[in-house]
């Protein structure tokens, strides 16, 4: 009898502790990923409120639905909840702008592009746009001129070192396509940026 | 075979240059990314004592305002009706009083049979 007390006991005190470590784990992940992240959600966005409400969003949407899961899975679906809501501000924006074209706005249907006219989070900041260098805004301009998927794979990929299997499983789409859409990516960020004289990245 | 190895450096380049602008990010941005964080970390605090938060809330506004209001009432107010009330029971438990009324409706019917008061009523005497 006591033994069988003296085990639960144990498992309780385990289960506890397990609890704590995947506690302590997920704030180490969030910790690690969150600035990282707030820049690439701050590069498609373009407004620094914007970018870090996003990326409050993605965190608790992991926590909530994902933490049970191996700590192993957390960086991809991370970054899958985080390309969603990027792309759901997108969508929401560019509806807002049509309803504004529609009752009179300025802005066309045409000439309309989210990311060109949402304010820059770099103007929005003064610190921030004096840390930020020539080659970093270089490198957005270069970005903002690639296709959707390309510049995902390309940000996955290079920017926050996912690997092919989880930059397919943040991208939901096959190994495959993360290969092509991040090898176009490359080769067009280079040749953009060596045609506009970019001596930096020679 | 040369060009893999520009792009491997290209590559390279790319992240320094993305590393080096979030090293580069102000206090007040990571300051706002910690809240977050620390928001997010919420969720992992158990669905009942979150339950019970939610719960605790209204109940303490609502002895909040109780409080309040039997403290912002005037006081005065409570024994007045205090004092009505026992004024009320008072008459209605004295029976000397119910006795004298009797008494005064007697007094009250033998005085009209009098004759030098019967047209006193009517204005004209």
């Amino acid at each position: 009898m006591e033994l069988a007390l003296s085990i639960a006991e144990g498992g309780a005190r385990l289960d506890r502790e397990g609890a704590l470590d995947s506690g302590a784990q997920i704030e180490a992940f969030l910790r690690e990923v969150e600035a990282r992240a707030y820049r690439i959600a701050a590069m498609n966005i373009r407004d620094r409120h914007e970018a870090l409400d996003i990326v409050q969003d993605a965190m608790i949407r992991l926590v909530r639905s994902y933490s049970h899961r191996p700590s192993e899975e957390w960086r991809p679906l991370f970054y899958r909840i985080l390309k969603n809501r990027i792309r759901d501000e997108q969508r929401r924006r560019t509806v807002r702008s049509r309803v504004l074209s529609f009752f009179g706005g300025t802005a066309s249907e045409e000439e309309y592009d989210p990311i060109a006219e949402a304010p820059g989070a770099s103007s929005d900041d003064p610190l921030e746009r004096a840390t930020s260098g020539d080659a970093m805004q270089a490198l957005e301009r270069a970005l903002k001129e690639l296709p959707e998927r390309q510049r995902q794979a390309f940000m996955l990929r290079n920017f926050e070192g996912l690997d092919v299997a989880q930059t397919a499983v943040a991208m939901s789409c096959t190994e495959g396509s993360v290969k092509t859409h991040y090898s176009r990516a490359v080769h067009r960020l280079r040749a953009m940026l060596a045609e506009h004289g970019e001596e930096q990245w020679a | 075979m040369s060009d893999d190895k520009d792009m491997s450096a290209f590559e390279r380049k790319t992240k320094q240059v993305f590393d080096e602008s979030v090293a580069g990010l102000d206090a007040a941005t990571r300051s706002r990314l910690t809240q977050a964080r620390y928001r997010a970390l919420e969720e992992l605090k158990p669905q009942r004592s979150r339950a019970l938060s939610f719960t605790l809330v209204p109940a303490g506004a609502l002895a909040a305002a109780l409080l309040v209001w039997f403290t912002v009432v005037p006081p005065t107010t409570v024994d007045d009706l205090e004092v009505a009330s026992l004024n009320d029971l008072e008459i209605l438990l004295a029976e000397e009083d119910l006795e004298m009324l009797n008494e005064d409706l007697e007094f009250y019917g033998w005085l009209e049979e009098q004759p030098e008061f019967a047209n006193a009523g009517d204005g004209i005497g």
